[in-house]
């Protein structure tokens, strides 16, 4: 089995949106702006809830904001 | 990283009950040779409780004005990791209690031992270790919110 991390775009897509500060991005997800902060530094990994209220604010696909990526082999 | 406000409340509640349980159990250190829990030290107690919930009252109701309440998914994840944590605490000190109690009454009448089983200590014990789980629930929560979940 393989292990791995889910990585994100949060910021570029903030950036993209003209500069979408990430308090406006959490009052439109329901999250804390903490919560944010935690989800662009990959120090959280959201609910598929939140993740999909995260893509749906930036009208992309879900794969667009998060991938999941491969990192070590785990016995 | 400025602290949300789930942190600046968990972070007012450790000070606060390390600054009141602190002095409690100082005073009862100061009285450990005491036998029945009743009197002064049940005064010291109800002073202690009262402390700590007006504390977090006035505490709370002056955050609240300062910042809004918010709790998301990701701080009730982490209060519910704090909570095993606390858990296992106060578990391993009831055995703690249970065992110094069954030893105390096997060892009874062996004149080396000096194992006692007074209702001021026992008392204080259970409430130590109540005090250390919540203790560890908050340590718990700030490291998670400190270093991330992953």
């Amino acid at each position: 089995m393989k292990g791995g991390r889910i990585r994100n775009n949060i910021r570029r897509l903030r950036f993209d949106r003209s500069e979408m500060t990430q308090q406006a991005l959490a009052e439109k997800v329901g999250v804390t702006r903490q919560t944010v902060i935690a989800i662009e530094g990959d120090k959280y990994s959201p609910s598929l809830e939140v993740a999909f209220r995260i893509a749906r604010v930036f009208g992309v696909p879900l794969e667009e904001v998060f991938q999941y990526e491969v990192t070590e082999s785990v016995a | 990283m400025e602290m949300s406000y789930q942190e600046k409340s968990i972070t007012g509640s450790l000070i606060a009950m390390l600054v009141v349980y602190g002095y409690y159990f100082a005073a009862v250190l100061r009285n450990i040779g005491q036998a029945e829990f009743a009197g002064s030290a049940l005064g010291r107690l109800v002073v202690a409780v009262v402390a700590i919930v007006v504390i977090e009252i006035v505490y709370h109701i002056v955050l609240s004005v300062a910042a809004k309440p918010e709790k998301d998914e990701r701080d009730t994840i982490i209060e519910l990791k704090a909570y095993r944590n606390a858990y296992f605490a106060y578990g391993a000190g009831a055995f703690f209690v249970m065992a110094w109690v069954v030893a105390a009454g096997l060892l009874q009448g062996a004149a080396s031992t000096h194992m006692i089983i007074r209702p001021f200590l026992l008392v204080n014990l259970v409430l130590l270790f109540l005090v250390l789980a919540e203790v560890v629930k908050f340590v718990t929560q700030l490291l998670y919110y400190t270093r991330g979940l992953r």
